[in-house]
């Protein structure tokens, strides 16, 4: 490829993507409610938290599971700089609203620095724990300090809404993971994932490669965590608990370790998951709840048992596998329309709102138990994988850098 | 005649020209605790030699390996390649000084496809930083491509650029093992270590391996040292033997010396040597 | 020395409560090793981190609390009782009212059903979640605790009693008296004050004195008794503690005894150590693996039933995730897998909490706990008692 058509090329994708993310901004201002833009403000950020843990966690290998703790830095960052510093700098408000994402990244990025250290010594479970604790002591530090605002939080003047910059840093953020793995540097990373032994062999620095992960990935939560703060303008520590940091972890998990399209599909799904109820407003009564729970079970065993046991020709276990996915559910709907006629099944009833979080809980557990590598595997989104979906047929030269 | 050599009065070009050895182990020694796994090994390795390090089992073979690779720091001794201490240091800087190896029990990168497997060993040769990756910018794709391309040579010279894209993992043993010379190859070394290369292999995988690591030292010019349980894999192969017992050196020398030396047949008794 | 300290780092030292809370640091931390049992145990057959084990110790909690309802002492029975006492009182005034008699038989039965339950909701977990997930990756499993650890506290809030939180009824234990051991006395010119100022107030009594030198006497008598009590160093604690004290001892040297004395616990030894030869060896490791679920859900059973009793804490749907984390981090500083090393984490942290309390910094007692952790990771990577295994190369 030549320069220019190389920088063609850039210039064009990159304008392409500002632009998006602009009209992005602009669409959902003009025509979304307030509670909707927010919730397309939050998926941009759940994507940038899950990408940049899936750098750590899955392409690195870094069993890290604290990642709430560079978000909080970053937010403290950026709330506690407007506090302070906002009414003397002579910046506008975009112009500081980036300052304090590079802030934000910065402070996030030390922090990262100081967690990576950690993991050239430790493996596994022990590495998990000391990530956790770190945001926990974060955390705990920042409840006691009165000037960041204690434990009843931080609030602060003004607030910058940047949708188009949030949907920007997550482009960014998967680009700069995409195109890690599209060259050889990647390989370095994946190489201390695979094997640590012999990752160092082959003379890969495994402490340069893993604080790398870990800065960057840190770096990009600390930028999501700043533009966090700065739209809402008020932040407490509490939006950083240990929930967070499994949420996140779950994403990445679920859409496949290591999979940046498995990381941005789960980000999307889960994050909805618990907001999809509150849109809806319905009651579920006990009965319901029952004829459900009792699908839910029924749909895992039977899936599992097909999954293991069954041998015969392919296209009647893919008829088996749809008749279940559609016939069991339904069945468990069935089955609390018949309990629904017993009245003390039927008074007993709860909104759809509360149940979000069982929802959410019942979804990871079905997807772990079906498919436990994630929903993606190690594979990513291609145009030849759709060819494939649409025709039927294996493209020629499967390529892939897992 | 003076004691003391004159050495204005030397003249360089008639002196005999005595190559320097690649790797001079002097006293290597490692302790575990109370345990003495290698105790006072010296041996030298001269470029182009195709050297073997054999004994029984426990014999401190791979040990010595994980002191050469830095995978283990010794106690005491020293170790120089080419001239240089390379004791204790870490085993990616051993590794970008000019020595790979490859292991007993095999450690490729299971979820990477053979062809990743040797870009990843070509690693550490690469040039351009990590942001021109991030940025994916031309220079880094360029150097990529050119990675992939030499990997792919180094397939073909191990016979598996019919299995380039497939997962490690799902490799037959006989290629996985070939396919961790490939990659230890990428590294470009002066000197390759090579840990029981043929254990598990059947008599034709031997034979294919044998060529492969002839092809090695003549093609490539690399110098080869190898661990090696097979005495007539061995026998056939290196030129020079040295030969670990209990973690010391009780032989060295040209296979036909070893085959006779009454240590090693005590050392070995029973096996035919 | 204390005034050394005081000026370097600002904190006056109260030395002579120091003993006081090295012996609450010794309950909490008591309790801690419970829980951390069940991780350890479960982490060293399976090497699975248990994320839902501080919600078994929740459902502990509520299983003693429902108990405790069913055998009378709901919020219901309790206020009717004292109704119809204050009934008859009123009825004949020389009725002496009474209290509801607490009986040590019901805190047995309390403890008992809190540990069956748990061990049978370990039980059941480990076959539905865990077992399924079995050859799979480690991070798979830890994602389906996560799932199931979410599943039971918001389930929990569903259907569990939850607002206002609920606690076991103080009437239900027996054993409220406090008991006080006297360490060191208060300095003899106190003490020598406080016995002149009670034959000053006798003598004064004797010889008739006007009620207002008695009033000042006595005034000064009770100032001289409190200084008395604030200057001697004593441990008092309440009966209900020696006796979750005494539990505990007697659950780990059953647990002791069960794991090194009996086939379970040899079986349960061996899958530990190597979980597919065990299999190999004619173990039956999935009897093992339940059986583990539910020894250390049963501990954490009983350690809840005597938090929420003798201590009375309230309980929440959401109230086992901070002790199932800290257990976990004691688990971890012991060595996790490690047994002993369990209960040293259990009891370290405990004490150490206390002792950030005594300092002044009881703001930062929930972060001491991941402090420590550093700390000692930074030097055993294997945590205290456990060994960090070299791979073999």
């Amino acid at each position: 490829m030549n320069l220019g058509k190389f920088f063609a090329v850039r210039g064009f994708s990159v304008a392409v993507a500002i632009l998006g993310c602009l009209a992005l901004d602009y669409a959902a201002q003009t025509y979304l409610q307030d509670y909707i833009v927010r919730l397309v403000f939050l998926a941009g950020i759940y994507i940038t938290l899950a990408v940049s843990l899936n750098l750590i966690n899955g392409i690195t290998g870094q069993f890290s599971i604290g990642h709430a703790a560079f978000y909080m830095v970053g937010a403290y960052t950026g709330g506690t700089l407007t506090k302070f510093f906002y009414d003397a700098s002579p910046l506008g408000a975009v112009a500081w609203l980036i300052a304090m994402i590079l802030a934000g990244a910065a402070l996030a990025g030390v922090a990262g620095l100081l967690v990576g250290l950690p993991s050239l010594r430790l493996r596994g479970d022990y590495l998990a724990i000391v990530t956790l604790g770190f945001g926990e002591i974060i955390r705990i530090i920042v409840i006691n300090q009165p000037e960041l605002g204690g434990s009843s939080g931080l609030g602060f003047a003004p607030k910058v809404q940047g949708l188009w910059l949030v949907w920007l840093l997550a482009v960014i953020c998967v680009a700069v993971c995409r195109n890690l793995l599209k060259t050889s540097h990647g390989l370095a990373f994946l190489a201390v994932r695979e094997d640590e032994v012999a990752a160092q062999a082959m003379g890969i620095n495994l402490t340069k490669t893993k604080v790398t992960a870990f800065v960057i990935g840190a770096a990009f939560a600390g930028a999501a965590g700043a533009l966090l703060a700065m739209n809402e303008g008020y932040i407490n520590p509490d939006l950083f608990k240990m929930d967070v940091s499994f949420l996140i972890l779950t994403m990445v998990v679920l859409g496949g370790a290591g999979s940046i399209t498995g990381s941005v599909l789960a980000a999307l799904t889960l994050f909805a998951i618990p907001e999809l109820p509150r849109l809806l407003k319905i009651d579920v009564s006990l009965a319901y709840l029952i004829g459900l729970t009792a699908g839910a079970i029924g749909f895992v065993s039977l899936l599992r048992h097909h999954q293991q046991r069954y041998h015969g020709p392919k296209a009647k276990g893919r008829m088996i596998t749809v008749a279940t996915v559609v016939g069991v559910p339904l069945a468990g709907l069935g089955l609390g329309w018949l309990l629904h006629t017993f009245t003390y099944l039927s008074d007993q009833t709860y909104e759809l709102n509360n149940l979000r979080y069982v929802i959410l809980a019942v979804t990871l557990i079905v997807v772990m138990l079906l498919r436990p590598e994630g929903v993606m595997g190690h594979h990513e989104f291609s145009w030849k994988w759709v060819q494939k979906v649409l025709t039927g047929r294996k493209p020629v030269a499967e390529e892939s850098i897992s | 005649m003076s004691e003391h050599l004159d050495l204005s009065q030397v003249n360089v070009d008639e002196l005999p020209v005595v190559p320097n050895p690649l790797l001079k182990l002097e006293g290597a020694t490692i302790q575990f605790g109370g345990l003495i796994a290698v105790n006072q090994v010296s041996f030298e390795i001269m470029p182009g030699d195709l050297f073997g390090l054999i004994g029984p089992n426990g014999a401190g073979k791979t040990t010595c390996f994980n002191l050469i690779t830095g995978v283990y720091k010794p106690t005491g001794g020293s170790i120089k390649f080419e001239g240089n201490e390379i004791a204790g240091f870490n085993p990616s800087k051993i590794a970008r000084a000019g020595i790979c190896r490859t292991f007993q029990n095999i450690r490729l990168f299971g979820a990477l496809s053979a062809l990743e497997n040797v870009m990843v060993g070509g690693y550490l040769r690469h040039k351009t930083s990590l942001l021109s990756g991030l940025a994916l910018w031309p220079s880094a794709i360029r150097e990529t491509e050119e990675l992939k391309e030499q990997a792919m040579q180094l397939l073909e010279v191990v016979n598996l650029t019919d299995v380039a894209h497939a997962r490690a993992r799902d490799l037959p043993y006989g290629k996985q093992r070939r396919l961790e010379i490939a990659r230890a190859m990428a590294t470009n070394p002066r000197l390759i270590l090579l840990d029981e290369p043929a254990a598990g292999m059947n008599p034709q995988e031997k034979e294919e391996l044998k060529e492969v690591v002839l092809r090695i030292r003549d093609e490539f010019g690399k110098t080869v040292l190898l661990i090696e349980h097979d005495m007539k894999f061995v026998m056939g192969l290196c030129e020079k033997i040295v030969v670990l017992d209990h973690g010391e050196e009780i032989a060295a020398g040209p296979p036909s010396e070893i085959r006779s030396n009454p240590k090693v047949i005590e050392a070995y008794l029973g096996e035919p040597v | 020395m204390d005034a050394l300290f005081y000026t370097l780092v600002g904190i006056d030292l109260n030395w002579s409560s120091l003993p006081q809370q090295l012996v609450n640091g010794l309950v909490v931390g008591s309790i801690y090793a419970l829980i951390a049992l069940g991780y350890t145990m479960v982490y060293g057959v399976l090497r699975l981190i248990n994320f839902a084990h501080g919600e078994v110790f929740m459902l502990g909690a509520y299983t003693a609390l429902l108990s405790s309802w069913v055998m009378g002492f709901s919020p219901d029975a309790i206020r009717k009782f004292y109704e119809s006492e204050a009934a008859k009182k009123l009825a004949d005034p020389s009725y002496v009212e009474r209290s509801i008699p607490a009986d040590p038989f019901n805190l047995v039965i309390m403890i008992l059903l809190a540990m069956a339950v748990c061990a049978v909701i370990g039980a059941v977990i480990e076959f539905f979640a865990y077992r399924p997930m079995r050859n799979q990756s480690r991070t798979a499993a830890l994602i389906t605790a996560i799932g199931v650890s979410l599943l039971l506290q918001y389930a929990g809030s569903l259907f569990l009693p939850a607002s206002p939180p609920p606690s076991v009824a103080m009437e239900v234990n027996p054993y409220q008296t406090n008991v006080s051991v006297t360490l060191v006395p208060a300095p003899k010119e106190i003490r020598d004050k406080f016995d002149d100022s009670v034959s000053a107030l006798e003598a004064a009594k004797e010889s008739g004195a006007d009620a207002e030198t008695i009033g000042d006497l006595e005034r000064k008598k009770n100032d001289l008794e409190g200084q008395v009590a604030a200057t001697a160093t004593a441990i008092t604690m309440t009966q209900g503690k020696i006796v979750m004290l005494l539990t505990v001892l007697v659950l780990m040297a059953a647990l002791r005894f069960l794991v090194l004395k009996t086939p379970a616990g040899r079986s349960m030894r061996a899958a530990s150590h190597d979980f597919d030869s065990a299999s190999l060896m004619g173990i039956n490791v999935n009897r093992v693996v339940t059986f583990t679920f539910m020894l250390g859900s049963a501990l954490a059973g009983a350690g809840a039933m005597m938090l929420v009793t003798f201590e009375g804490t309230s309980m929440q749907p959401f109230f086992g995730m901070a002790p199932g984390v800290k257990a976990f981090v004691a688990a971890v500083l012991g060595g996790i897998g490690n047994i002993p090393g369990a209960v040293l984490g259990g009891i370290l942290m405990g004490l150490a909490e206390t002792l950030v309390t005594w300092l002044g910094f009881s703001n930062y007692k929930d972060a001491v706990a991941f402090v420590i952790l550093f700390i000692v990771l930074m030097f055993r990577p294997g945590g205290l008692l456990g060994s960090s295994k070299v791979e073999k190369v």
